[in-house]
């Protein structure tokens, strides 16, 4: 008993002693702790938050109909459900019909537009996005076409039997039509084939076309990566009827090139700043100790044995080694979220692992870097460290 | 004398310089990594978005005005068409030496010898061009179309004899009429009729799957289309855009003034670079594919700004690790000091004799520490981007700057606060 409350005493005096030293010691602990917890965090993170902005690309799974028939809501909704919630960043039904604009055939998208500005967020609209009924998104070809512009009036004739075949067959005979007048919201720009299409909600769709519940394909974005999406597709097409999901290959290989690319970077980076961080503490440590060998000696002269030496060094090394990982995996963890909220504007998930594992790890290598030169120290003849030999 | 002294303690404390020359190193070649890739990252890594196809579409401009002004459906003959020969004009542009990859397409539709319909695609596969700039090129949709999967058999080959008649058919139509690699198929037109030889079956993903493609030359014959192309698909590098680009975009660009315009144009946006191409193509209308282009600028800007803060995190750490090592080494010499004090030493010499020495091996070290740094940036290029990282030769003052300052503030306090002792108590051991 008495003998470890001198063992404690003797640490925390001599750190307390050689203040200036020993925040020396303790800040370069501290740094390297900080690098540790605050770049693993971001190693852990960087897929998930990188994932997220390759979600720009636009949707990277589609539902078809399995037997070229079309789909219903109950259908896409089933097969969304088997999806984990968190990791579905958007949905978007869609059917195509063709109506006519001016006697021109155009095709016509029915769709929900707040999904749609979450699976193809690369969509820019000269003008707004849709938020009633009675409102169109005119893609720029066709705006261009039939001259339209944002705030224009557009009327759409749906005819009820089909298209007439032959320009006779329009002029002649009565044609059950249904017409609806919209508002052009916004001009739509993609550079692909979107421009040729005028976008209007599901509800006016049904409306125009006096059916409902009947959808051609939706687009879902998922964050998730290239298995991960596998092993849904193969689950959502075994278990929703009449459904069948694929990969945008385009999409989601590319991301899985450039994805694995950016963490393999991150990686090494983390890994090479980490041992360099490392070194860097140990020689620290090291030039801290090593100035103690007159100490080391002089306690040998009065006849302590090497082991009670190297404990109580090594017990200084532990105490700062934990202190300085403990601020450390703060600090890292205050550095991880303000890069995450800089670069990504989301906080970042924090690993609580890391704590344990960084005051773990800033304790081994002070340990080790006291280790070496306190042995060093320990080995020579008093006499000769005493005299400064 | 000054110098026999900094020579003596260079040399007799070897093992203790050596160790400052070490960490002095080891925070500079971190520091030289790190700046490195920070600068190049952006390079690379929009090389790698390459993967994502092309960002740019070329078509001719009369195209949709022609079939809205006729009425016409999209009938081979009257729809407008860019010629063959000014493809190579897209890579004399300003920004040419940014257009990594293009391919034109034509298209028309066949029937084949079952009397179903199908779309024949003509496309350049790996095009071999040597510009009059004297650089060469494979250009074509085997780099532009990365995530085509070729199932069986492979890329048609353009640059081998023989392949004028290959053909690469898509999943869904070889499986429904049973074709493999090496069957062949006829294809007829109005224009004549062709026999084609599979040489391999991809999977895209998309509506290719159910097409098939072929070299331009047997679209063209086959379209009675002789030197002509719809579309080009090019995938250049570009600067993410900014508001000028953005104003550029939107207002065009005879609404910026001169010396906007000047910056606007030599810069590598994506609107500059269909503008230039605009020029250089006659007839033709350039426009950016928003999903790749928009999606690019996006993930490139949050890639550097999070290489920019890890590597400012990096620089932190080693500017604090040699600034420590650097202090405590110092203050390890209070009894030099203090005996150099009592023997007469002014503070200012006894500042300069410890200030050179550290500044000497921090040099040795600094220099070291650039070349390690070097290695470990070429490790991470060649390992993650199979790509060596350019050096930038501005991270050199960069680095000695950061060295020569972190230096001074380790050892100057230190050497401040030993000197203020009195010779006699350090001496004596307080």
């Amino acid at each position: 008993m008495k003998k470890q409350t001198m063992f404690l005493r003797m640490i925390t005096a001599s750190l307390l002693r050689r203040r200036s030293r020993m925040l020396v010691a303790l800040l370069a602990i501290a740094v390297g702790a900080t690098i540790l917890s605050g770049l693993v965090t971001i190693y852990y993170d960087v897929p998930r938050q990188m994932g997220e902005q390759f979600r720009s690309y636009g949707a990277n799974m589609i539902f078809t109909s399995s037997d070229s028939g079309k789909l219903t809501k109950s259908a896409i909704d089933k097969a969304v459900g088997s999806i984990k919630s968190s990791r579905v960043v958007g949905v978007a039904p869609y059917r195509y019909e063709s109506v006519t604009v001016f006697e021109r055939p155009v095709m016509a998208a029915g769709t929900d537009f707040e999904g749609v500005q979450k699976t193809s967020p690369y969509w820019r609209i000269s003008g707004e996005w849709p938020s009633a009924n009675g409102q169109a998104l005119v893609g720029k070809e066709t705006a261009e076409t039939l001259a339209l512009k944002a705030g224009d009036t557009v009327t759409l004739v749906y005819d009820l039997e089909g298209l007439p075949a032959t320009a006779d067959e329009a002029s002649g005979g009565e044609r059950k039509q249904n017409t609806r007048d919209f508002t052009v919201a916004g001009v739509l720009d993609t550079g692909g084939n979107e421009e040729k299409y005028i976008f209007i909600s599901i509800g006016d769709m049904d409306a125009l076309t006096g059916k409902s519940d009947v959808y051609d394909m939706a687009e879902l974005s998922v964050s998730a990566a290239q298995d991960q999406l596998k092993s849904y597709v193969s689950t959502i097409s075994a278990k929703v009827d009449g459904l069948s999901a694929r990969m945008v290959k385009r999409v989601t290989q590319s991301e899985n090139t450039v994805l694995s690319k950016l963490q393999a970077l991150v990686l090494l980076v983390t890994v090479v700043v980490l041992l360099l961080t490392m070194i860097c503490v140990a020689t620290t440590m090291m030039a801290v100790v090593t100035e103690r060998r007159r100490e080391v000696g002089l306690r040998k002269a009065l006849g302590a044995s090497n082991r009670s030496i190297i404990y109580e060094f090594m017990g200084e090394g532990l105490l700062l080694g934990g202190i300085g990982g403990l601020i450390g995996s703060v600090c890292g963890f205050i550095f991880a979220q303000a890069v995450s909220m800089n670069v990504f504007n989301s906080s970042i998930q924090f690993h609580w692992l890391l704590i344990p594992v960084t005051i773990l790890v800033s304790v081994l290598v002070t340990g080790l870097s006291c280790l070496l030169p306190v042995r060093s120290a320990t080995e020579v003849d008093p006499a000769l460290v005493l005299k400064g030999e | 004398m000054f110098f026999r002294m900094i020579k003596g303690a260079l040399f007799r404390q070897k093992s203790k310089m050596i160790m400052i020359a070490v960490t002095i190193a080891l925070g500079a070649s971190l520091a030289t990594a790190m700046l490195n890739i920070m600068l190049d990252v952006g390079d690379k890594v929009n090389q790698e978005l390459k993967a994502y196809g092309a960002n740019i579409t070329v078509v001719p401009k009369e195209s949709s005005v022609l079939n809205d002004l006729y009425a016409l459906d999209e009938g081979e003959d009257a729809s407008a068409h860019l010629k063959e020969e000014d493809l190579g004009k897209i890579k004399t542009i300003f920004w040419g030496f940014n257009i990594i990859d293009f391919s034109p397409f034509i298209s028309t539709t066949v029937t084949a010898a079952d009397g179903e319909a199908v779309k024949l695609n003509g496309a350049w596969f790996n095009h071999h061009l040597s510009l009059n700039t004297g650089e060469e090129l494979d250009a074509g949709i085997h780099s532009l179309r990365s995530w085509w999967d070729v199932r069986s058999g492979q890329w048609i080959d353009e640059q081998k004899d023989g392949n004028e008649n290959a053909v690469m058919v898509g999943a869904v139509y070889a499986e429904r009429h049973r074709l493999a690699t090496g069957d062949t198929i006829t294809v007829s037109t109005a224009n004549g009729s062709k026999a084609l030889t599979v040489t391999g079956i991809f999977d895209a993903g998309g509506d290719e799957d159910e097409q098939l493609f072929t070299t331009v030359g047997n679209v063209q014959a086959l379209s009675n289309n002789a030197g002509l192309i719809d579309s080009i698909e090019v995938s250049a590098i570009t600067t993410p855009d900014n508001e000028l680009a953005r104003k550029a975009a939107t207002k065009g660009p005879a609404s910026l003034s001169p010396a906007d315009y000047e910056t606007w144009y030599c810069t590598a946006y994506v609107s500059s670079i269909c503008y230039q191409i605009q020029e250089a193509i006659p007839d033709s209308v350039a426009s950016p594919v928003r999903q790749v282009a928009e999606s690019e600028g996006n993930i490139l800007d949050k890639t550097q700004l999070l290489m920019v803060l890890i590597t400012i995190l990096s620089l932190f750490g080693s500017a604090l690790g040699i600034s420590n090592l650097v202090t405590a080494s110092v203050m390890e010499r209070s009894n030099e000091i203090g005996l150099l004090k009592a023997i007469g030493a002014r503070d200012y010499s006894i500042s300069g004799i410890v200030l050179t020495e550290i500044i000497i091996t921090a040099i040795v070290g600094g220099v070291a520490g650039y070349f390690m740094g070097y290695g470990f940036a070429q490790i991470i290029g060649q390992t993650v981007f199979n790509a060596s990282i350019e050096m930038k030769p501005m991270v050199i003052p960069l680095v000695a700057v950061l060295i020569v300052i972190v230096t001074l503030a380790g050892s100057i306090p230190a050497i401040r606060m030993l000197l203020r002792l009195r010779p006699a108590e350090v001496l004596h051991g307080r």
